[in-house]
């Protein structure tokens, strides 16, 4: 499945096309935040950019799926789904999550709060995606 | 803030179901009137009573401007469409109150009409006759979908690992909200599924999303169900004793992204669902405290949604709600029994409309072989806002 996109997000699929992972910032706080948003959540300030993510997170939940819920998803399972939290912001309470398949490892080893980090994984030639893999 | 501002000024007068089955052979207008002639018969009323339709849906039923002409209502003075899923069901009912205590509207017929199974399935899962999935409802699914994580089942899963390792919830806990409530749904007739099963039966089940199983999980249903709200005095003219809508609220708005926003808890946490927001306004609308709650009829699209609120809604600790289901607490005889109907896992799928149906029949004591004795006040909940943020929900009691 291709990603479908909105304005605000654009900036964020570019990027990660070029195997960049990118949170937006407020300009105003300085809250990181994800998914796009045009505003702020806490000051409303409606002005932000772009900032490099560190890249490395923790697992905070994830399943493992067997049923076919798509066409084509049988060749895929089981296949686990992560539920990450970053590690930029968590000191400012920013909390960031992401979600991505698990890469380079067999799924026997995930266990709760496990370090991972993002992989750039190119799909096809329109998509690439953000997977994650134990850090080492 | 006035916390009390429609308590008891309206009541549901009347109820009506369709039969519930895997596959209807019909439209879902068909079972729209179907289910609300139903509901109008059971109040005592006619369709030239009625003046407003409220639904909600997800571009997988017939809305109220076409099913309104379709009976032939002589004027609507009022409706609701709502966008939404399981998570809006409440609400419905909670906007049809307000709409009969401002006057805008006298006699209003809630409904929900699906054929979940045969043609629209959550998510677009599965397959079925047609392939119609839901429109997003957020552009945030553009960073799941891509990864296979499609379905409220994976959602709610994640939930609920996460439920796992903070609380220790066991499978085995999940397993027994399947079995209470299939010992529930062995005595209604209309439930779809009726043989018993074990703790063992659950554990054997096939994998859906780990954590879930098969009995994890709803049953996919075709059916329609309706309620006719009005207010409160003019339901004690009606056929059926009334029962009041003591409290109705809805809201929330959690991001299961990025915290930093005013949260219930204070930031992301899979382990805490917007039940626990709107709980403190609900009791207070209704004047009313968990201790109060004879019945419950919980949503459970998925067992753990049981656990979360049962916890949320205050009826147990927070992260005690896998022991508090263990205890028996939640079966048919205990303190607090909980979906009596047999709920989603048994019963059928309604989307939410089924549980608020249940309690009134609590609360008439017309409920038969699954009546809790005496019982004068029910909670009855939607989707705990995991799929999309916010839920609803209503506090009914029988009148005096």
């Amino acid at each position: 499945m291709s990603a479908p996109l909105d304005r605000d997000s654009a900036p964020w699929w570019d990027a990660v096309r070029r195997h960049e992972l990118l949170i937006q910032r407020c300009a105003g706080c300085g809250l990181l935040r994800f998914p796009a948003r045009v505003v702020c959540g806490r000051c409303r300030s409606c002005a932000a950019d772009w900032v490099p993510a560190c890249g490395t997170g923790r697992v905070v939940s994830w399943i493992v799926n067997h049923q076919p819920f798509l066409p084509g998803m049988s060749a895929d399972a089981p296949f686990a789904v992560l539920f990450v939290r970053l590690d930029d912001g968590a000191d400012e309470g920013a909390d960031i999550h992401m979600y991505g398949n698990l890469v380079d490892a067999a799924l026997s080893e995930i266990v709760a709060e496990m370090p991972v980090e993002a992989v750039f994984v190119d799909v096809d030639d329109n998509l690439t995606l953000v997977q994650w893999r134990p850090k080492g | 803030m006035a916390a009390a501002t429609f308590r008891d000024k309206a009541a549901i007068a009347g109820v009506g179901y369709t039969r519930f089955s895997r596959d209807s052979g019909v439209s879902t207008l068909t079972l729209a009137v179907e289910t609300i002639l139903a509901a109008l018969d059971d109040a005592g009323l006619r369709v030239d009573d009625v003046d407003a339709l409220a639904t909600h849906r997800v571009g997988d039923s017939t809305p109220p401007w076409v099913v309104a002409p379709a009976l032939g209502v002589p004027e609507v003075r009022w409706y609701l469409d709502q966008f939404g899923g399981g998570s809006v069901s409440h609400s419905v009912v909670g906007q049809a109150a307000m709409a009969v205590a401002a006057g805008v509207a006298e006699t209003v017929v809630c409904y929900r009409a699906i054929n979940a199974r045969s043609e629209f399935r959550m998510g677009g899962t599965g397959g079925g006759k047609s392939t119609a999935r839901a429109p997003a409802p957020t552009f945030d699914v553009q960073y799941q979908a891509p990864y296979g994580y499609v379905a409220p089942a994976q959602q709610f899963a994640m939930a609920a690992r996460a439920h796992m390792i903070r609380y220790g919830t066991t499978h085995e806990q999940f397993g027994h909200v399947a079995v209470a409530q299939r010992d529930h749904a062995m005595r209604n007739e209309r439930a779809l599924k009726r043989a018993p099963i074990t703790l063992d039966d659950y554990l054997a089940s096939r994998w859906i999303a780990e954590p879930f199983r098969l009995l994890d999980c709803c049953l996919e249903t075709d059916g329609g169900c309706a309620v006719v709200v009005t207010s409160a005095d003019r339901a004690r003219d009606l056929l059926r004793p009334p029962v009041l809508i003591s409290g109705a609220v809805w809201g929330g708005g959690d991001s299961f992204f990025s915290g930093g926003g005013p949260g219930p808890a204070g930031g992301t946490d899979l382990t805490v669902s917007e039940a626990a927001r709107i709980a403190p306004r609900l009791y207070a609308m209704a004047g009313v405290g968990p201790a109060d709650v004879d019945v419950a009829e919980i949503y459970d699209c998925f067992t753990y949604s049981v656990i979360v609120q049962l916890e949320d809604y205050g009826f147990c600790e927070k992260g005690q709600g896998g022991p508090y289901v263990e205890s028996g607490a939640t079966r048919l005889g205990g303190p607090l029994p909980v979906n009596t109907h047999g709920g989603f896992l048994s019963e059928g799928y309604v989307h939410g409309i089924n549980h608020i149906a249940e309690a009134v029949s609590q609360l008439r004591g017309t409920a038969g072989e699954r009546q809790v004795p005496g019982a004068a006040v029910a909670l009855s909940t939607a989707q705990p806002g995991y799929v999309l943020a916010g839920t609803s929900a209503l506090i009914l009691r029988a009148a005096q």
